[in-house]
């Protein structure tokens, strides 16, 4: 009875340490850092052309060894939420959209305004000053992750 | 078609933004503002005009240009009062009046936005070589973008058309070259 409890107990530490070492393999390699939200008004209220549109901006590392690749985003604050790039072609702006966004591995991409932004399509509020926007980031290995930007 | 030679600051000429010479009068215009009223650029004589093109529908950088000329009215103090900056918009079908009152109310109550019939505003960016291209786009819940130019315009006193601020010029730049119009 004895040898069988301290066997229970040596394969249940075992069994504790794995789970700490694999979590310890998954510390998540993505960073959101720096992120925020220009101003914005909902707009369209009256039918003025159907809604305001936002920017939200984030920088993203990748502190691990393989490339991470940003697919899509979702919030509560717009209808449809688009990755969007803006490219100055002679001073001449050309927004577009982009379906993904790789992440080297040891790299970084940040987000800035004439560069890309996460783009809230149809506000469902107005952004205001002192508010804070929450949005899903959804990555092909890290998976959904939660970014707050504040409004300035 | 209006071609200038856009010079890089030379001698005597102390500017950080692009320069337009000859330096001519800037071409005029009547639109109407957000608040429903006509708005005539020859009836801002004395006054440093800082004219930007855009649309609301633009979360990047229009938005990004307003914040700027809204730092830039701060940082001219009591000189302000001398300082007019204006929006107009190369979107009247989505633009009316109201969304453009609530737009650029939402950066700044010291701005005009303006707009206008389609051929009028044409006219506009024509005389300042603007250029403004409606984009159906794949892949976005957007009806359709536009591409368009991202200089600020800027009219001196005497309302000659002076300078070209370029998209990321820095505040410090922009009230310098404003500050020195003002003095002239």
């Amino acid at each position: 009875m004895h040898v069988r409890h301290w066997a229970r107990l040596v394969t249940a530490v075992a069994v504790v340490a794995l789970g700490w070492s694999l979590s310890g393999a998954q510390t998540p390699a993505i960073g959101l850092d720096g992120a925020w939200a220009r101003r914005a008004p909902m707009s369209g209220m009256g039918g003025h052309g159907g809604g305001g549109n936002g920017a939200v901006y984030v920088t993203i590392s990748n502190a691990g060894a393989e490339p991470d690749t940003l697919l899509s985003a979702t919030s509560d604050a717009a209808r449809t939420v688009e990755l969007h790039e803006t490219t100055n072609d002679g001073g001449v702006m050309r927004m577009r959209p982009i379906q993904k966004l790789i992440v080297p591995a040891g790299g970084r991409v940040e987000m800035k305004p004439g560069g890309m932004h996460i783009m809230l399509l149809g506000l469902t509020h107005d952004l205001k000053p002192g508010d804070t926007v929450k949005v899903t980031v959804t990555f092909d290995r890290a998976g959904p992750m939660t970014l707050e930007a504040p409004v300035r | 078609m209006v071609v200038w030679l856009v010079a890089a600051p030379v001698q005597g000429a102390e500017f950080k933004g692009g320069l337009l010479t000859p330096s001519r009068m800037a071409p005029d215009f009547a639109l109407t503002t957000q608040d429903g009223k006509d708005l005539r650029l020859s009836g801002l004589r004395g006054h440093v005009v800082a004219i930007s093109f855009g649309y609301t529908f633009c979360p990047d950088v229009c938005p990004m240009t307003l914040a700027e000329l809204t730092q830039v009215r701060g940082r001219l103090g009591t000189d302000a009062r001398r300082f007019e900056a204006l929006f107009i918009t190369v979107d009247p079908e989505r633009d009316t009046p109201p969304r453009l009152r609530e737009y650029v109310n939402a950066f700044s109550r010291g701005f005009t936005a303006l707009t206008g019939s389609a051929g009028r505003l044409a006219d506009v960016r024509k005389a300042y070589g603007v250029v403004a291209e409606k984009r159906v786009v794949p892949g976005t819940a957007a009806a359709y973008l536009i591409d368009h130019s991202s200089f600020v315009y800027i009219v001196d006193p005497a309302g000659q058309l002076r300078l070209m601020f370029p998209f990321g010029m820095s505040i410090d730049d922009m009230v310098h070259d404003i500050r020195l119009l003002m003095q002239r």
